[in-house]
């Protein structure tokens, strides 16, 4: 997923003249000539300015180059459910840890990401019941994180 | 046969069902039975935090579960307030409430208000003092005042954010004295202690933030209060006059917090805290502490802590749609 | 002297030094997890002092902090993760030294360094508190924006070999960090009416995304290629020390004073004088070409100033209860509890405790050697984890590191976003660093400028009236000139 500075320079700009033109609508700061819309609005400007030199920049040393690259690994289906399972692991935990609990999320993820990439299932239901208790017992336990009890509402 | 049998079978489900599904109202009769989260809208180490800890601390003995603090900051304290008021009213999640509750909406930030919430107990309320820099040419409080009513826009005041509790403090007292609330200009600070150091630094002139945010630096010789803006003198400080002993105004004002739930805490709840608070609040253990950190201990239970919140949030609308930030 | 020996008393108490030992076990383990921070720790053992005399709740935090400061260079070194934001500044330069198959120099050098930097700072807090604390007093809203100014021309120095793309990132860095309530109006920005966009971004999720997301992302793809990136094992981690030492006792010294100075400036803590350290290393070095790739130079800059930091922001907070970084705003309640009221009166009250506290300090870095030593022996195991083993328990820490400093998912979803986005920008030759600093610095630069301007009533003038703040302003004015000119003159000649 490597792209041509241009395109990214491109994406920028647009960023940037968003940023801007939003910032115009934060009401003044009553009083004063400098309100809420000043830093986005200058750091917004400096954005637009930096991108436009990185899209120069990217279509003078193009030569002929592709506008987008992808890495081999792309190529490999195992490989790219791999990234995605990663991705999905996050929206998983952040979308059900409240009603499922982290128990509960943490096993599945961390057992289902073992046996995709490659480790023994004995192996991996060990290792997954052990790191999930463990992590349990320090942020929950010790370092008192509110760790989503979820299911376990249900049983005391 | 068949048919007793199914029978049995969905009476065992249906009562599984009850006993998962329905758990929450038929659990009531014996709250709590399991652990309690206290919600702290405002940072770890701070006065909010400290005094939530303690109350959490206590209320864990009486109720023989966990009560834990959690602390959901950010946003002026919107996001832990909204996070009190929007959980569920199942007795499991409380929180300390702080002034801003009456504040946030008239700004615009949030639609919630005080009435979002299930008042338990009010704890306790610090006043605003008036520091100036120990150098100061100004050696009471009513010196100032004319100094300010003299040179309206000269002076430059700072403890809180714009529109924080400490700005309406001044606005409000100015306004009492009948000049505009902007006849100091409001320096926002990112709270009372780089305030308090921004005074001693010279880069404001006064600084209204509570007596005990700024003891050290009255300690240390940097700093001297001139007034409370309370109806009776802190007894921790018993030099320092009110408002109303060294210039005759009546005005007042504070920054208070109080133990809230989520609207609709069930009755019983409600009626087996409350009792809880009023000992906690009577103990050795939570005096000691707030007389420590100079905290002002004020107690108003259930129906007057709404009632003092009612009051309270009319006093806020009135000084915020003076100075302008009001959006309502 | 009474009360140095009392205090000596005081300390060698042997329940006093069990509750050290176990603070300091506590701390390395805090320190070593990314998403659980000094910070935290020392809130987290405020209810335990609650119950303890004066002298051992006070050693307890100062303990818990040094230790917990340098451990988070360890997984800094071995995963590319910092441990803490205090070495987020030096973590791609230790990592790349663990790639060469340098890690036993590399943390050899953190460990020696921060006991020594710890060591300089607490000397300075025993024997300069009232005459420093009098000078950070003189720091107004206007220095502040100076040094915030001066805070982000470090992100340029540190990635010089591509200067716009480091430009980029640190401007990414800045808008996230208007993102939430602005600091002077109180007025929501970019919030789209999400309650939890309101509180901001906050910066250990977006860091722990950023350098430990991206890098398990980049790991389950590339399991067979790299498989054991780094050495078979970590062998005798004082070897080499003392060459670095005879080489590199400039830097330590210059880290450790900038590192003594930014932590006595309330406001500015550990992380700052990482960063600020580690660009004046780069600017100042003979071979600054070597920094990035793995070389030893800043790393002994900015391991040497983040722990001196933590003994010099304890100046402010005893002397004018003002606290010097976020570990000190704690530990200002905690004296408030203990009935040991902040002030240049506490040295007249308590010097026992105050004295107590210094030992305390002394002792905590001579205790971070050997069980630092420990805490480096037994993570090396870490190396010899198969990576598809690694990878998914690194995910799982950062997931629950993320949600406890927000207490809630949304953590986690800062955490994604940014480490998606420091993917693509890593693909792509853009740095990480700057954006983390800009977020690190935004709001204090914006907060420090919108002040000044209400002060001074729109005047720039007033930014360079102040004496200290018209030399910084100098200063950075002409860094920033110096900067622009040789840019020019470097791409003037090479067209590309």
């Amino acid at each position: 997923m490597r792209f041509n500075d241009a395109v990214i320079g491109v994406v920028l700009m647009l960023v940037a003249a968003a940023i801007v033109l939003y910032a115009q609508t934060f009401p003044a700061f009553p009083g004063q000539d400098y309100g809420p819309s000043l830093f986005p609005t200058v750091i917004g400007c400096a954005l637009f300015i930096a991108s436009a030199i990185l899209v120069v920049r990217g279509i003078v040393t193009r030569r002929g180059a592709g506008w987008a690259y992808f890495a081999p690994w792309t190529r490999e289906p195992h490989h790219v459910v791999s990234f995605a399972l990663v991705l999905l692991a996050l929206v998983l935990y952040i979308l059900v840890s409240d009603d499922a609990g982290f128990l509960l999320s943490s096993f599945v993820i961390l057992l289902t990401l073992f046996v995709w990439l490659g480790v023994r299932w004995p192996l991996a239901l060990v290792v997954a019941v052990a790191t999930t208790l463990v992590i349990d017992w320090f942020f929950g336990g010790l370092m008192r994180v509110p760790l989503p009890r979820g299911i376990l509402n249900l049983i005391s | 046969m068949m048919k007793r049998r199914t029978f049995l079978a969905s009476a065992a489900a249906a009562s599984a069902v009850a006993g998962l599904g329905l758990r929450p109202a038929g659990a009531q009769a014996q709250w709590p039975t399991r652990p309690i989260t206290m919600i702290c809208p405002w940072g770890a180490g701070g006065g909010t935090d400290a005094t939530a800890r303690i109350v959490a601390s206590l209320l864990e003995k009486e109720l023989g579960q966990p009560v834990n603090v959690v602390n959901r900051t950010g946003g002026s304290g919107v996001v832990g307030h909204s996070a009190i008021a929007t959980a569920a009213p199942d007795g499991y999640t409380i929180g300390m409430i702080t002034v801003e509750t009456n504040m946030m909406h008239w700004q615009g930030l949030t639609d919630l208000t005080y009435a979002s919430y299930t008042p338990l107990a009010l704890m306790n309320a610090d006043p605003p003092g008036v520091q100036v820099r120990a150098d100061s040419p100004y050696k009471t409080v009513k010196d100032l005042a004319e100094a300010i009513r003299a040179n309206p826009g000269k002076f430059k005041a700072s403890g809180t954010g714009q529109g924080g509790i400490w700005h309406l403090a001044l606005a409000g007292w100015l306004q009492a004295m009948g000049l505009k609330p902007d006849a100091v200009a409001w320096v926002p600070s990112n709270g009372a202690a780089p305030a308090m150091q921004d005074l001693a630094a010279g880069g404001v002139d006064i600084v209204t933030c509570s007596v005990p945010e700024a003891k050290a630096m009255l300690d240390a010789g940097k700093a001297r209060s001139l007034a409370v803006m309370a109806p009776q003198r802190n007894p921790a400080f018993p030099d320092i006059p009110t408002l109303k002993e060294a210039m005759g105004i009546d005005w007042t004002v504070a920054a208070w917090r109080g133990i809230a739930g989520p609207k609709g805490l069930p009755q019983l709840v409600v009626e087996k805290t409350i009792p809880l608070l009023k000992k906690i609040y009577d103990s050795k253990e939570f005096k000691e502490f707030m007389t420590n950190r100079g905290f002002g201990m004020v107690w108003a239970p259930g129906e007057e802590f709404a009632r003092f919140m009612a009051e309270d949030d009319a006093k806020m609308g009135k000084v915020m749609k003076a100075v302008g930030i009001a959006k309502s | 002297m009474d009360a140095v020996a009392t205090a000596f008393g005081l300390i060698l108490d042997p329940y006093v030094l069990m509750v050290m030992g176990l603070a300091a076990v506590f701390g390395i383990f805090v320190g070593s997890i990314p998403g659980l921070t000094a910070t935290m720790a020392t809130a987290l053992l405020v209810p335990v002092t609650f119950f303890m005399e004066p002298v051992p709740a006070l050693a307890a935090i100062v303990t818990t902090t040094a230790m917990a400061i340098f451990a988070g260079d360890i997984p800094g070194a071995l995963l590319r993760i910092p441990g803490t934001p205090a070495s987020a500044a030096y973590t791609d330069e230790s990592f790349a030294m663990t790639k060469k198959g340098q890690a036993e120099l590399n943390l050899g050098t953190n460990l020696v360094f921060s006991a020594l930097g710890g060591l300089v700072g607490t000397i300075v807090l025993i024997t300069a508190a009232p005459a420093l604390a009098e000078l950070a007093l003189n720091f107004s809203s206007f220095e502040y924006f100076w040094l915030a100014c001066l805070g982000l021309t470090c992100a340029v120095f540190i990635a010089a070999e591509e200067p716009l793309k480091a430009i980029i990132s640190l401007l990414i860095g800045l808008f996230v960090a208007t993102i939430g309530i602005d600091p002077a109006a109180g007025f929501p920005r970019f919030t789209f009416g999400i309650v939890d966009l309101m509180g901001g971004v906050s910066f250990i999720p977006a860091m722990i995304g950023m350098f430990a997301v991206s890098e398990v992302l980049r790991g389950v793809v590339n399991l067979q290629g790299i498989g054991r990136p780094t050495q078979e094992r970590i062998g005798n981690i004082f070897r080499g020390i003392g060459p670095v030492c005879a080489r590199y006792w400039k830097n330590f010294v210059r880290g450790s004073v900038i590192g003594t100075l930014v932590g006595a400036l309330p406001g500015a803590g550990a992380d700052i004088a990482a960063w600020i350290s580690y660009a004046v290393s780069k600017r100042f070095s003979k071979q600054p070409e070597k920094f990035g790739t793995g070389h030893i130079e800043g790393v002994v800059d900015a391991t040497s100033a983040n722990n001196s930091s933590l003994g010099s922001a304890w100046i402010p907070a005893l002397v004018f209860g003002i606290p010097g970084d976020s570990i000190t705003a704690i530990v200002i309640g905690v004296l408030y509890m203990k009935g040991m009221n902040p002030g240049p009166t506490v040295f007249l009250q308590n010097p026992q405790f105050i004295y107590a506290v210094f030992i305390s300090f002394i002792l905590a870095n001579l205790l971070m050697v050997p069980l630092g030593w420990l805490a480096i022996k037994s993570s090396k195991q870490i190396l010899n984890v198969p990576r598809n083993l690694l990878l998914p328990i690194i995910l799982m820490f950062c997931i629950v590191g993320s949600f406890a400093i927000t207490n809630s998912a949304y953590g986690i979803v800062i955490m994604l976003v940014a480490g998606v986005l420091g993917y693509l920008m890593e693909e792509n030759g853009f740095p990480v660093a700057p954006a983390i600093l800009g977020l690190v610095l935004g709001e204090m630069l914006e907060q420090n400028f919108m002040t000044s301007m209400i002060k001074s009533e729109g005047s720039f003038i007033a930014f360079f009236q102040r004496p200290i703040a018209g030399v910084l302003g100098v200063v950075t004015l002409a860094i920033w000139g110096l900067m622009i000119w040789r840019g020019l003159r470097r791409t003037q000649p090479v067209p590309q």
